[in-house]
């Protein structure tokens, strides 16, 4: 300001101001793109208004992060970024690419295919209750939480291979998610959007997929008995281990499918794959994240709600029906050593720890059981859609 | 006067209330820390681990158990509940190593002062398993879905599972499963050992050891080639209570 001073007349002072703020503008083009003035978003009202989860009576609470409470705007918010392919490095895929409602959130391809045509090494997860998975995200659990989970395929080269930086500047100059940003999470300025601010938004939205607790299995568990024909109630018995006084044999299903949710959310070699090695399994699974060697070949159980709508199933995508998948189940496995010691016990016991397997008839029914899973409710809830259709 | 009369019904009554309890509630008191551990043998449980039962190898892949209602005894006979329930995972899939945990519990406000034993239940009390895990917060050790079996309507109690050699071929190709549930096979138990809580606290060491989990009361070594899973028949609850009445034998306390 001194040396403006110096120069002592009126018509120095907005020259120089001009030039100084051309300098500044032409300095600013050197900038990233999308800085922004402190506060340039206090203008706009930060009052979120707290979400209340919509689950079935039956279900247990929904575990919420003290970090990230639900808010209405934060659930909006991650509704828009989870459709958005803003998110990926040319703009063409969202998270909803390989997560789509009516497919329970899956793709229903065998492996995903990311924005430049690879393909993945394993299925998309459904996401279906995924708000309960608190012991691991990913087929391998290598992800602690949702939002851990969520900031991770933006940078993955076989998905959306962008970078998050890339990301942020794309959100600061948008039309439109700044405000949302600021009524979600109360930031002054666009500078203040963040990835960590993006994917509790995303996780918000993801622990709305919640089941509409209207499948026939949620009748009958609710007491409508009825609701099953006598081949589902087999199916049921078996699978749930129950059919004992029918002499119904014992399909193990639920002891790693158990729960409302049917997952425990743990890891288990499910007897897939035949090997000599531990070392030898194509996949290595668990083992990536954790490097036990025991865990080669295990892999998160997922959830069977709506699986008769998220086929191929397996993590690789390997069985394209059903049938197929509970018919490898009814042979009892191969005896790897670190196979899920109920791999081999389905059926009746016939002595020295071997058993029976399942008949053609029983493997039916347990397929048909798994059909009452089927929750069109949920995929269809308008409230999870894709908002910019 | 009204103020002395309204004073000694005050006090009159906060008597009479203390009067009523049967059991000291903790208040006021120090820590108690207690650390449990599970072992095979007197050394910390290995899981994938080949160990020795008998004449025969077998590892262990899971032991998980609750436990309800810990209580304390002092050497008057009062008592002093420091938990409701507890869940213990010795071998949570969450831990990368095969290493079994050690999980460690505080307990606050626990009266100082000499006990002479300790008593808990095995599994779930009869009124908590009456309920089921969406009863329960998230955070409860109730909450968990999965040591909840329909066919009982009960939690499961305790999980033992793995895989044995018993005809010594080099296959582990028996599975054992024992799992353990329902009010029938309830199990409470009182453990004679002093503990004495002084003014900086205590630590116990509480230890689980399987194989005088699996060691009978004659001394043999349970049948687990013949009787390796629990039965699903409602009805039949013979190996469950045997196994899980092996849980007493068991447990050491050390301070």
């Amino acid at each position: 300001m001194s040396v403006l001073v110096k120069f002592g007349n009126r018509i120095t002072l907005p020259l120089v101001t001009l030039g100084l703020m051309t300098f500044l503008g032409a300095c600013k083009m050197d900038m990233p793109p999308g800085g922004s003035d402190p506060g340039d978003l206090e203008n706009i009202s930060y009052d979120p208004h707290p979400y209340t989860i919509i689950k079935p009576d039956h279900f247990p609470p929904v575990p919420i992060p003290p970090d990230n409470p639900m808010t209405m705007e934060g659930v909006q918010l991650g509704r828009m970024l989870f459709y958005d392919p803003i998110l990926s490095a040319d703009s063409s895929m969202s998270c909803s690419s390989c997560h789509l409602p009516q497919g329970s959130f899956t793709d229903n391809l065998a492996v995903s295919i990311g924005i430049d045509g690879i393909a993945g090494r394993r299925s998309s997860m459904s996401l279906l209750n995924v708000a309960y998975a608190t012991n691991g995200l990913f087929w391998d659990g290598r992800s602690p939480n949702l939002e851990d989970q969520a900031m991770r395929p933006v940078e993955d080269p076989i998905e959306l291979h962008n970078i998050w930086p890339n990301v942020i500047v794309k959100l600061k100059v948008h039309d439109t998610y700044p405000e949302m940003f600021r009524k979600a999470f109360g930031i002054p300025d666009r500078d203040s959007i963040s990835k960590e601010l993006a994917v509790k938004a995303i996780a918000q939205f993801e622990r709305i997929l919640i089941s509409s607790g209207t499948s026939k299995f949620d009748q009958y568990q609710q007491g409508d008995l009825d609701v099953f024909d006598d081949e589902e109630l087999d199916g049921k018995l078996m699978f749930f281990d129950e059919g004992e006084p029918l002499n119904l044999p014992d399909a193990q299903c639920f002891h790693c499918h158990g729960g409302l949710t049917l997952t425990g959310n743990q890891y288990f070699n499910n007897g897939l794959d035949s090997v000599g090695n531990l070392s030898e399994f194509p996949d290595k699974g668990r083992f990536d994240f954790t490097g036990n060697p025991n865990d080669q070949g295990k892999f998160r159980a997922p959830t069977l709600r709506n699986i008769a709508i998220s086929a191929p199933y397996m993590h690789d995508g390997r069985f394209a029906t059903l049938h197929d998948a509970v018919a490898q189940y009814a042979d009892n496995g191969f005896g790897v050593i670190n196979e899920d010691i109920f791999i081999g016990q389905m059926g009746f016991p016939i002595g020295n720890g071997q058993y029976t397997g399942l008949n053609n008839y029983q493997i039916g029914a347990i397929v048909k059981f798994l059909h009452t899973l089927t929750d069109t409710t949920f995929v269809n809830n308008p409230d999870i859609q894709n908002p910019f259709k | 006067m009204k103020n002395f009369i309204f004073l000694f019904l005050a006090i009159g009554l906060f008597t009479g209330l203390q009067g009523c309890k049967d059991k000291t509630e903790p208040s006021g008191g120090v820590d108690l820390k207690a650390t449990f551990m599970a072992t095979y043998n007197g050394t910390q449980l290995e899981k994938n681990k080949d160990y020795t039962f008998g004449t025969f190898p077998l590892l262990f892949l899971r032991y998980r158990m609750y436990l309800s209602d810990i209580t304390l005894i002092k050497e008057d006979d009062t008592e002093v509940k420091i938990s409701d329930v507890e869940y213990l995972d010795f071998t949570p899939d969450s831990s990368p190593s095969d290493l079994s945990v050690t999980p460690e519990i505080t307990y606050k406000n626990v009266p100082e002062g000499n006990y002479k034993g300790i008593r808990m239940g095995i599994g779930v009390n009869a009124a908590n398993n009456a309920k089921k895990p969406s009863d329960f917060p998230a955070d409860s050790p109730l909450s968990i879905e999965t040591d909840y079996w329909p066919g009982w309507a009960s939690y499961i109690f305790m999980i033992i599972d793995g895989k044995a050699d018993p005809d010594n071929d080099g296959t582990k190709n028996l599975s054992f499963s024992y799992h353990c549930g329902s009010d029938m096979v309830y199990q409470e138990f009182t453990i004679n050992q002093a503990i004495n809580v002084t003014s900086s606290g205590a630590n116990l060491n509480i230890e689980f050891d399987l194989l005088k989990l699996l060691t009978q009361e004659d001394g043999s070594l349970y049948d687990m080639a013949n009787y390796p899973v629990t039965s699903n028949d409602v009805n039949n609850f013979k190996v469950a209570l045997e196994v899980i009445s092996g849980v007493e034998r068991a447990i050491t306390i050390d301070q």
